[in-house]
């Protein structure tokens, strides 16, 4: 099914994932991103990680394409979609979730995964009511059932607890057949076993899927990944594997010895 | 403008060529052939004068609707009502008193307190809520409109112009070459001319006040980031109470001058909120310089087309604006 | 949207409506007695009460629900949906037979009102293109412009749409063995659209058009992060919105037998923006029961004014003071007031004693 499909793609060919080079973003005088250049794999499970205004969300409205980059380029999946807008990139498989979440609050739960579904499918436009075995219905309530919210489904938005809000805002991110997910601290406000159940949602995620981590949370972090970037002032300035980040003493001075969130 | 020269060579290229075309306009004397194709040149003076005149109005006016939305995020839909009534106050204070600048005082403070009113009594409880604000000022301007209309009836009212104030000035621009050689200098009033003049006085003002007080970075702080205005700990409240004071009093300012060298009229309102309206569409909301091109562009629009093209002088404003909208959405000056 | 906003924690929107069109009926049986009531009327109704106060709300609230459906559902406030239903009127006068022979080209009505609705369609479809690049806020002004823009060309334009006096005898076809003017048929015609649009918008705000607007709504950022074209939905909303406005365009221009720059001047642009407010811009139904009480007030305000001591023509003043009453204690209109007046029915203790 919508899997298949992406494993499929995502064999054929030896184009990585992700590509950005040269990326680089100016508010007015302000440079909030320098020069980014990174290479993630399909499949590869990566954690951004740095201080406050280290430009990690920036460099996830990039590669979305919310905000336009002043220079550079950015690949995926071998196109250039530098210049594409923010749909066409996720059309082509690329989902994000957001620090604060970003969900409908005047609709239910249900509608939101449905709109999920459906903005990665042909007939956004369609004026007919969804019929009783509608295909992309059943994928909205498998994913809600995923997500274990399906006892709320009919509720709105605006009644979940924050909890209950971050597991779908997930979900928006698994619809369709993603190739490549941005979580944006994902484990923001959770408690301790909502982090529990996180790291288990983002473990077992298939194994084509490959995602990008931005957390202040150290623990979560280093745990669902398998290679670190670490930012600071809009530049990358280390890469490597979580045991070698946790250890290195560059990163201790400047990201744990400061203390984190 | 360096960077704009280097982004847009062909744009500057063009604008470049306009402005000599323009200055040869208004400076050379035209030659026969010119004057039958374009008409005589004192009316293509008057009409430009004429226009940066109106501009200057409409720069006064649309510069307090701009600053009130830039700020505050309220769409000020009874700014034309601001205005109106101002003119009308300033007439009967003009009449009472027998002193226009009194009036114009008066008038200035009269409107920045009922502003302040306004601000203190009703938006304050509605702020973030952009829709409601704008839905109350369409009521309060349809209640404004009706009791003028019952107090001041549907008659043309115009401000009575001090003396000094009348009649034409000589301004060194040639109209035409008489026979002898002599040069014909062109005529115009002297009000007018003040008038520019005195939106030229407003205008830098306005922007030493924003850019070199204290209270006016803090106003376009607050324009380009709200969140980060409450950060500050300014007291937002009372910024918010001033300003929209201040672009009250300007628009009912405003109404006085507007009818001392045009009228007052029921409508009047709707047509200078409309204007308003497409000024900062086409300068570009928030911006104060954006409304001074979008004020200049309008007026001679209006007053060109009025000469040149009767039939449709108000519907060239609106084309204008359609192009802006259709090219460049934000305004011609706003950056993205 | 703060009016949208204001309406979402009330009881009535806490459920998801029911997938099927009955779902509402059953929600609310107070429409099966509204709807066996207006069926009925013409039997025990005059001409007036039929023609000029259900009529007339009628066809002013299809135009308020045009509004209702990109205000409420896509949080984008158009004051340009009066002006797609005055050019709706103007080209039906223009293609077909009126007084004014050197204009009108006299075209047979199912070639005259089909092409002046796509006409309109098409004039309120490139106002959304204007309107939809610019931030939320800016569409009240942008559209206000544009409709002012109609209005003042209609006014200088004598060749096409004769100025200041525009079009009268404008006559409503006879077809089919009816004149559809008299006054029981024209009834039936203006409720026959009337509620057909009111159904099509219900459908449709729960198809995959609708939701998608109204995620738009909520979080127009977040949508094109799923996939959607938001520019290309909004267009598409207007388009939409657009064709509810131009048919009651027609109905408008049939109903007063006229058309004139005025009649989508700057007043009733504002006016059809008070009505849908006033109704509640949360529910389709908030646009007729906005207009019911603006006819009614219309027609009744003359003698309660008089009767009360104040001029008869400060209705406008009237108007304004209602509006701002409206909108400082109920912003999301009659419809918010009903839900919160239901909320505190359903609560067991209501008494009125000290909580």
């Amino acid at each position: 099914m919508a899997v298949s499909v992406a494993e499929r793609l995502s064999a054929v060919g030896t184009a990585n994932a992700l590509e950005l080079r040269g990326v680089t973003r100016l508010f007015g005088a302000l440079a909030a991103l320098t020069d980014i250049t990174l290479t993630v794999r399909p499949g590869e499970r990566r954690a951004v990680l740095g201080s406050n205004g280290a430009g990690k969300t920036t460099l996830f409205n990039c590669i979305t394409g919310d905000f336009p980059s002043t220079s550079g380029t950015i690949r995926f999946f071998g196109e250039d979609v530098t210049h594409f807008p923010p749909h066409e990139r996720i059309r082509r498989g690329l989902r994000r979730t957001y620090q604060i979440s970003a969900l409908f609050t005047g609709l239910p739960v249900i509608d939101n995964v449905y709109l999920a579904c459906r903005g990665v499918s042909r007939g956004r436009y369609s004026l007919l009511r969804p019929r009783r075995n509608d295909a992309l219905m059943h994928a909205a309530e498998n994913l809600v059932q995923a997500v274990h919210l399906t006892g709320v489904k009919e509720q709105l938005v605006a009644e979940l607890s924050h909890g209950q809000q971050r597991q779908l805002e997930i979900a928006l991110a698994l619809a369709g057949a993603p190739r490549f997910i941005l979580f944006d601290e994902p484990a923001a406000g959770l408690s301790p076993t909502e982090r529990i159940e996180l790291i288990e949602i983002l473990t077992s995620l298939p194994p084509h899927i490959g995602y990008i981590v931005i957390e202040h949370d150290m623990d979560v972090a280093l745990r669902v990944v398998e290679s670190v970037t670490m930012m600071h002032n809009g530049r990358i300035f280390k890469e490597g594997r979580p045991e070698e980040i946790e250890s290195d003493p560059e990163v201790q001075e400047l990201y744990l010895g400061g203390g984190h969130g | 403008m360096n960077s704009f020269i280097g982004r847009h060579p062909i744009w500057s290229l063009i604008i470049v060529i306009l402005i000599a075309i323009l200055l040869f306009l208004i400076f050379a004397v035209w030659p026969p052939e010119l004057e039958q194709l374009l008409g005589r040149k004192r009316i293509f003076l008057s009409a430009l004068l004429n226009g940066i005149t109106l501009g200057g109005l409409y720069f006064v006016v649309a510069s307090g609707f701009t600053l009130i939305f830039g700020l505050m995020r309220n769409v000020n839909l009874a700014h034309g009502s601001l205005y109106l009534f101002g003119g009308y106050f300033g007439y009967e204070i003009a009449n009472w008193t027998g002193s226009w600048v009194f009036a114009l005082v008066a008038t200035f403070v009269i409107v920045a307190l009922l502003g302040m009113v306004l601000q203190f009594t009703i938006f304050r409880w509605m702020e973030g809520q952009d829709l409601r604000q704008t839905l109350v000022t369409i009521a309060l301007s349809l209640i404004l409109a009706d009791l003028m209309l019952w107090r001041w009836g549907g008659d043309f009212y115009q401000v009575p112009m001090p003396t000094w104030l009348g009649g034409p000035v000589e301004i060194p621009l040639v109209t035409a070459m008489r026979s002898s050689g002599e040069y014909v200098y062109l005529q115009f009033p002297l009000v007018r001319l003040v008038i520019l003049l005195g939106a030229v006085v407003i205008g830098v003002l306005m922007w030493l006040a924003l850019n070199r007080t204290k209270v006016g970075m803090l106003v376009r702080a607050g324009v380009d980031d709200r969140d980060m205005l409450s950060a500050t700990g300014v007291r937002v409240q009372l910024l918010f109470l001033l300003v929209f004071a201040f672009g009250a009093g300007l628009a009912g300012f405003t109404g006085v001058v507007g009818g001392t060298f045009q009228s007052l009229q029921q409508g009047e309102d709707i047509k200078i909120l409309l204007a308003s309206l497409v000024v900062v569409i086409v300068g570009g909301m928030g911006s104060i310089t954006g409304a001074a091109v979008g004020a200049v562009l309008i007026g001679l629009a209006d007053q060109f087309g009025t000469v040149y093209m009767p039939t449709y002088a108000v519907v060239l404003t609106f084309v204008i604006m359609v192009v802006v909208l259709a090219l460049r959405p934000q305004g011609l000056l706003r950056g993205h | 949207m703060a009016l949208v906003e204001a309406t979402r924690g009330s009881p009535a929107s806490a459920k998801s409506e029911d997938w099927s069109l009955t779902g509402i009926f059953q929600a609310h049986p107070v429409l099966w007695l509204l709807a066996v009531f207006l069926l009925v009327l013409p039997a025990f109704a005059s001409n007036f009460v039929l023609i000029e106060i259900f009529g007339w709300a009628m066809i002013l609230g299809m135009i308020a629900l045009s509004l209702m459906f990109l205000a409420g559902y896509g949080g984008m406030v158009s004051l340009v949906q009066m002006t797609v239903a005055g050019c709706a009127g103007y080209m039906v006068a223009i293609f077909g037979t009126t007084v004014m022979t050197d204009i009108s080209l006299g075209w047979p009505w199912w070639v005259g009102v089909p092409l002046a609705i796509v006409i309109a369609v098409i004039f309120g479809t490139l106002s959304g293109v204007l309107s939809v690049r610019t931030e939320g806020i800016y569409t009240i002004m942008i559209t206000l412009a544009i409709a002012s823009a109609f209005y003042y060309f209609t006014l200088q334009n004598y060749t096409i749409f004769n100025g200041f006096s525009g079009f009268n005898a404008v006559r409503t076809p006879i077809a089919f063995g009816v004149d559809w003017r008299s006054a029981v048929p024209f009834y039936y015609l203006i409720l026959f659209w009337a509620v057909l649009a009111y159904l099509v918008v219900v459908y449709v705000s729960r198809s995959p058009f609708g939701l998608a607007l109204q995620g738009i709504r909520d979080n127009a950022r977040r949508m094109a992060a799923l996939g959607f074209n938001v520019t290309a939905h909004r267009i598409a909303a207007y388009a939409f919105a657009a064709l509810i406005a131009a048919v009651a365009g027609v109905l408008l221009v049939w109903h007063g037998g006229q058309i004139s720059p005025g009649t989508a001047g700057v007043g009733p642009v504002i006016d059809i923006l008070i009505i849908a407010v006033a109704g509640g811009l949360s529910r389709p139904i908030g646009a007729f029961i906005g207009a019911i009480i603006y006819v009614m007030l219309r027609t009744f305000a003359l003698d309660a004014l008089v009767a009360v001591g104040l001029d008869g023509k400060r209705f406008q003043l009237l108007i304004g003071l209602g509006f701002l009453l409206i909108v400082l204690f109920s912003p999301d209109g009659i419809l918010g007031l009903w839900a919160r007046w239901r909320a505190r029915m359903q609560r067991p203790n209501t008494h009125g004693g000290r909580a």
